[in-house]
């Protein structure tokens, strides 16, 4: 492509998106294909420092596609971005959310606000989802820098954006993962507790969701935990999550596969 | 009838050089400098927010003088032809070459074909790694372009400024040396450019993706002491 000049009554301005559909570098959606499975499970904790996000690791069509998948992406150091739905679509949706933030702040020479990020994705969703069946539905959650917390916004199918004060869940096992959620949540959680819950919810869902992925022991493959706090997004080490997922396990062994009426 | 008047392309072009050489006379000078680690871009520049020198890729900067309006511009077109380029490929292969030719381009059009030529003259600056090398191109108003080995100057008082900073070593120093020299080029004998006039940054391998970073006030007074 050439130099991109603009007179300044149709300048795109800093809006990545707006500039790659202007010049076609997004391609046309059309209503013609078939549609996908909505596979996955993401995870989204608030605690006292920040948010845990927790998504599993297998891609699913007919059969299992790939078992070591990456769901959540840094869109930025303070920004965490997952997807659910449509890998293609997903993984379209997350190089251009992180694309667009660096491009706003490189045009503009000021970081876009969290809030503004969480607008920002909006438009996209509705259009990829209102005109194409090949659906994503993405997680946003990141520190604020200036109010200083952890935020997290989740989306509905035509671009609907709702900040959480609690928790978030996405993908096919949503129902598994909540209702863990919903008993083990409080909001005085700290850190260990944020990742111990969001761990205990997505075994759940990998237990029951034949699409969502639990660990993996017999590959050593665990779904991937990241936090966003001050010091921006920072994925938690394998053998740390192997551990966690280690424990989990031998407690449902030693009560013979049953929840036993708590969370532990 | 109208009449034409007959005017030599020679004088032609030597008129629109003339007019593109007032206007960026009329503004102040950049020094982008190799410097052992990296590379440094230094202007004279009293406003906090409105940038000569800024991030066009991971590991390329832009500066420019003359007009604000017209260099900017060409800034912001610089940014989304990388962005886009490494959005449609991969990010290695946005490189700095490529875009300092369209600028080029640009700017001999403009030369050329324009209402007016542009009164900018710019300066694309690429921090090497292991499959390209450091770079400093130098685009003037009618679109010469140049590669400059060690360091360029841009703005009215270049040949001057030049002369000022060639003195110094010839080999590549650290940091510190380089933006003294800079600051001494741009100052002159005789005069000292206060610290919050000067706008510095640099593109530097920190084990980051993104290269490029702004030194504030401090950081510029600590290098410079």
């Amino acid at each position: 492509m050439g130099l991109p000049l603009f007179s300044a009554s149709d300048d795109p301005g800093p809006s990545f998106f707006h500039f790659a559909q202007s010049t076609g570098l997004t391609p046309p959606v059309s209503n013609a294909s078939a549609t996908s499975a909505h596979a996955t499970t993401i995870i989204a904790v608030r605690y006292d420092g920040g948010v845990v996000m927790v998504g599993d690791r297998q891609a699913t069509g007919n059969y299992i596609a790939s078992r070591d998948v990456r769901k959540i992406e840094a869109a930025d150091r303070f920004t965490a971005i997952a997807i659910s739905g449509t890998a293609a679509r997903g993984i379209e949706f997350i190089r251009m959310a992180q694309l667009s933030f660096e491009h706003y702040e490189k045009m503009t020479d000021t970081a876009l606000s969290l809030e503004g990020k969480a607008n920002y994705l909006s438009p996209i969703i509705q259009r990829n989802n209102l005109s194409s069946p090949l659906l994503v539905l993405p997680l946003l959650a990141g520190w604020d820098t200036t109010l200083q917390v952890g935020r997290i916004f989740e989306y509905d199918g035509a671009g609907g954006c709702y900040e959480r004060f609690d928790f978030s869940t996405i993908g096919s096992g949503t129902p598994f993962a909540e209702g863990t959620l919903r008993l083990g949540f409080n909001a005085d959680l700290d850190r260990d507790a944020a990742i111990e819950l969001g761990a205990l919810a997505i075994y759940e869902a990998g237990d029951n969701d034949p699409s969502t992925g639990g660990p993996d022991f017999v590959r050593n493959l665990f779904p991937m935990i990241v936090t966003i706090s001050r010091e921006g997004f920072q994925e938690l080490e394998h053998e740390d999550v192997a551990q966690r997922f280690r424990v989990i396990n031998e407690r449902r062994t030693q009560s013979g596969g049953v929840a036993g009426g708590s969370l532990r | 009838m109208s009449s034409y008047f007959y005017v030599a392309p020679e004088q032609l072009i030597r008129d629109r050089a003339e007019f593109a050489q007032k206007g960026i006379a009329r503004g102040r000078s950049i020094v982008g400098a190799i410097f052992d680690n990296g590379v440094v871009l230094v202007a004279e520049n009293p406003s906090a927010s409105l940038f000569k020198i800024s991030e066009i890729y991971d590991r390329i900067a832009f500066a420019g003088v003359g007009k604000y309006n017209e260099f900017d511009r060409l800034r912001e077109a610089g940014i989304r032809w990388a962005d886009s380029t490494g959005f449609t490929y991969s990010r290695g292969d946005v490189d700095v070459r490529a875009l300092a030719n369209y600028y080029a381009q640009h700017l001999g059009d403009m030369f050329t074909e324009g209402q007016k030529p542009l009164e900018v003259e710019i300066l694309v600056a690429q921090l090497g790694n292991t499959t390209r090398p450091t770079k400093l191109y130098r685009v003037a108003y009618e679109g010469t372009i140049s590669d400059e080995p060690r360091f360029a100057v841009l703005g009215g008082d270049a040949e001057t400024i030049k002369a000022r900073f060639a003195a110094s070593e010839d080999t590549l120093e650290s940091l510190t040396l380089t933006l003294k020299n800079a600051v001494g080029a741009l100052a002159g004998p005789d005069r000292i450019i206060e610290v919050g006039d000067l706008e510095v940054g640099i593109l530097e391998d920190r084990g980051n993706r993104r290269t490029f970073s702004r030194l504030n006030d401090d950081q510029v007074s600590e290098l410079l002491r």
